[in-house]
C-alpha cells in the first residue's frame, strides 16, 4: 500500500521536571487516518523512540474525555493553545509542533498547573451556596430567558485558553482572565447563587479583576466552546462599576 | 507517581491568582478609561473643531483662539481639565502598555491587533503631544496673550516638511486612539455589551473618527496652503498707540487683518 509509507511528523517541547531546561525531540509515527493529538501521543508512548532511533520516554500531558468537554488537553499545537482531542491530525501542517501552554508552569512535558483558575474561581466564589444543616427545599424557579442566557456559560470547561491567549494574562497584571468573569455571571445571574452577587463583583474589583481586560477579544475567539466571553467581561465589568459606586457612597 | 493532589501552600510559579477586593487599580483603571473620553476626548473634538477655523482665514482663526482665552478661569480649566486629566492618562497608559504581553505574533486576529494599535498611536499621541503642548503652548510668542499670531506661528512650524510629517502621522494616531477609545469605553463599562451591539458601535466609532481626523487634517492642508500670514492679525500695542489718531479710534475689529 503506498499510503503505509506515510508518516507524520510531530516535535514536541519536553521538560523532565518544573525545574529542567526545555529541549525538544523529534518524531516520526507511521500514519492512519483520522487520528487526533491524544492519539498521536498514545502512538508515541506505544513506542517512545526518537527519530533518530534513540528511545526515550513516553509524552506526559493532560487528557481525560477525548471529546472536548474535560477541558484538559489544552496545549500549544503549531503554536496556537487548542484541545488535542479536538485538533485533527490531517487538518494539521506538518511536522506538528506541540508545546505546554506558554503562561502556566510546566509540571512535566505538556503538562502544565492551571490550579491558577481554580484559586480565580475560589475568589469570586464561583458556586451556588445550597448546603445547610437541614433541608433547604427545591430551588426558586429560573426563568427561561435567563436559562438560555446561563447555558452557554455553564459550557465552560475550565481549559485555561482564553487565559493562555490573552495579551492581558500575565505575570505583572494577574489579570484574573475572561473564564473566572464568565463563571461570575454565570452564577450572579442564579436565582440561587445570586445570593453571593455583592461578594463577587467586589472580589473582581481588586488588583488583577475585570479592570485588566484589554478587549484584544482573543479569548472569545479562541475559546473551543464559543462562550460569549466579551459579553460576560462588558456585563460584569459594569456591574462591577455599579456596586463600586453603590459601596462608595453607602459608607 | 501518585502525585494528582494539587501542591500545598507553597509559593506559586507562574501567573498569581486574584486579589480579591484588594488594591485601588480597578479606580485608577476606570478614572484613566473615563478621563479619556472626558474631558481629553471633549478637548480633543474642541480642538479640531477651533482649529477648523484655519480654512476661514488667519482672522477667523485669530478670533476662536480669543474667545477660547477669554472663558472665565481660563488658567484653572486649563489645568484641571487638559493638562493634568492628560498627564494622568498619558503616564497611567504608559504604565498599562507596558504590563500588556502582546501575542499578535501567534493569534493575528481583528481585536488583538486593534489591542496593540491602541497602544502604539497612544506612545505616538503622548510624544507628539509632549512636543506640541511645548512648543506651540510654552515657548515661542504666547498665544493667550496674542492670539492673533496662533495662525502665523502653526503655519511658521508646519513650514518644516518634517514637522509637517510629524502633525500628519499624529493627527492620524490621536483620531484614531480617540475613535477606538470610545468603543473601548462602551465595551468596557458596559453600554455595549452584546455582539451586535459592539459592531454597529464600532461602525459608529469608525465614521466618528474619520471625520474628525479629515477635519484636523484639512485644517492642517489650509494651514499649509494658504498664502503666509502676517505675525500678528489682531496686535494689541498699535491699537492702544492709535488712540492718539482719532481716525483710527472706531477701528472694527474685521478691519484689523487689512491694516498690514
Amino acid at each position: 500500500m503506498a499510503t503505509a509509507a506515510r508518516t507524520i511528523q510531530v516535535e514536541i517541547k519536553r521538560q523532565s521536571s518544573p525545574d529542567q531546561p526545555a529541549t525538544t525531540e523529534k518524531f516520526e509515527i507511521p500514519y492512519r487516518p483520522n487520528m487526533n493529538i491524544t492519539s498521536l501521543l498514545g502512538e508515541i508512548a506505544l513506542n517512545p523512540v526518537e527519530v533518530t532511533g534513540k528511545p526515550t520516554t513516553p509524552i506526559t500531558y493532560d487528557s481525560n474525555c477525548l471529546e472536548e468537554i474535560c477541558g484538559s488537553c489544552a496545549m500549544l499545537i503549531n503554536g496556537k493553545a487548542r484541545m488535542a482531542c479536538s485538533a485533527l491530525v490531517d487538518k494539521l501542517e506538518q511536522p506538528i509542533r506541540l508545546a505546554p501552554l506558554s503562561k502556566f508552569p510546566v509540571v512535566r512535558d505538556l503538562a502544565v498547573d492551571r490550579s491558577v483558575l481554580f484559586e480565580n474561581l475560589k475568589a469570586v466564589k464561583a458556586w451556588v451556596p445550597i448546603d445547610g444543616s437541614y433541608d433547604l427545599g427545591s430551588g426558586p424557579r429560573q426563568q427561561p430567558q435567563i436559562q438560555e442566557q446561563r447555558y452557554p456559560l455553564s459550557n465552560c470547561i475550565s481549559c485555561t485558553i482564553c487565559m493562555e491567549v490573552c495579551p492581558q494574562f500575565n505575570d505583572s497584571t494577574s489579570f484574573v482572565g475572561a473564564a473566572t468573569i464568565a463563571q461570575v455571571k454565570l452564577f450572579n445571574m442564579d436565582p440561587a447563587g445570586s445570593v453571593l452577587k455583592e461578594e463577587r463583583l467586589r472580589a473582581l474589583a481588586g488588583d488583577g479583576g475585570v479592570q485588566e481586560c484589554g478587549m484584544a477579544q482573543n479569548c472569545v475567539a479562541a475559546c473551543p466552546k464559543q462562550l460569549p466571553l466579551i459579553e460576560a467581561i462588558s456585563d460584569v465589568s459594569r456591574d462591577v462599576v455599579i456596586q463600586q459606586v453603590k459601596d462608595f457612597f453607602s459608607l | 507517581m501518585a502525585t494528582t493532589a494539587p501542591p500545598a501552600n507553597t509559593i506559586r510559579k507562574g501567573v498569581q491568582p486574584l486579589r480579591a477586593g484588594q488594591g485601588n487599580s480597578f479606580l485608577w483603571r476606570r478614572l484613566h478609561s473615563l478621563s479619556g473620553i472626558v474631558p481629553i476626548g471633549a478637548f480633543l473634538i474642541e480642538h479640531i473643531i477651533s482649529n477648523f477655523e484655519i480654512l476661514n482665514g488667519p482672522l477667523a482663526y485669530a478670533k476662536q483662539v480669543q474667545f477660547l482665552n477669554s472663558l472665565p478661569l481660563v488658567r484653572v480649566l486649563e489645568w484641571a481639565f487638559i493638562f493634568i486629566p492628560l498627564a494622568f492618562h498619558a503616564l497611567y497608559g504608559v504604565f498599562i502598555a507596558f504590563r500588556g504581553r502582546s501575542t499578535v505574533n501567534v493569534y493575528p486576529w481583528a481585536g488583538n491587533y486593534m489591542y496593540v494599535m491602541q497602544r502604539v498611536t497612544g506612545i505616538i499621541a503622548l510624544l507628539y503631544i509632549g512636543q506640541h503642548v511645548w512648543r506651540q503652548r510654552f515657548s515661542g510668542v504666547s498665544l493667550p496673550e496674542h492670539p492673533g499670531a496662533a495662525f502665523a506661528k502653526v503655519q511658521h512650524e508646519l513650514s518644516n516638511p518634517w514637522m509637517l510629517a510629524i502633525y500628519v502621522i499624529a493627527m492620524i494616531a490621536t483620531t484614531w486612539h480617540f475613535a477606538y477609545g470610545i468603543w473601548l469605553f462602551a465595551a468596557k463599562w458596559g453600554i455595549t455589551p452584546g455582539d451586535k451591539a459592539r459592531k454597529r458601535f464600532g461602525y459608529i466609532c469608525a465614521a466618528f473618527g474619520t471625520a474628525l481626523c479629515i477635519m484636523g487634517l484639512a485644517s492642517i492642508v489650509s494651514i499649509v496652503m494658504a498664502p503666509p500670514a502676517p505675525d500678528d492679525v489682531m496686535p494689541e500695542k498699535p491699537a492702544v498707540t492709535a488712540q492718539a489718531s482719532p481716525s483710527t479710534e472706531f477701528r472694527h475689529p474685521e478691519n484689523y487683518g487689512s491694516r498690514q
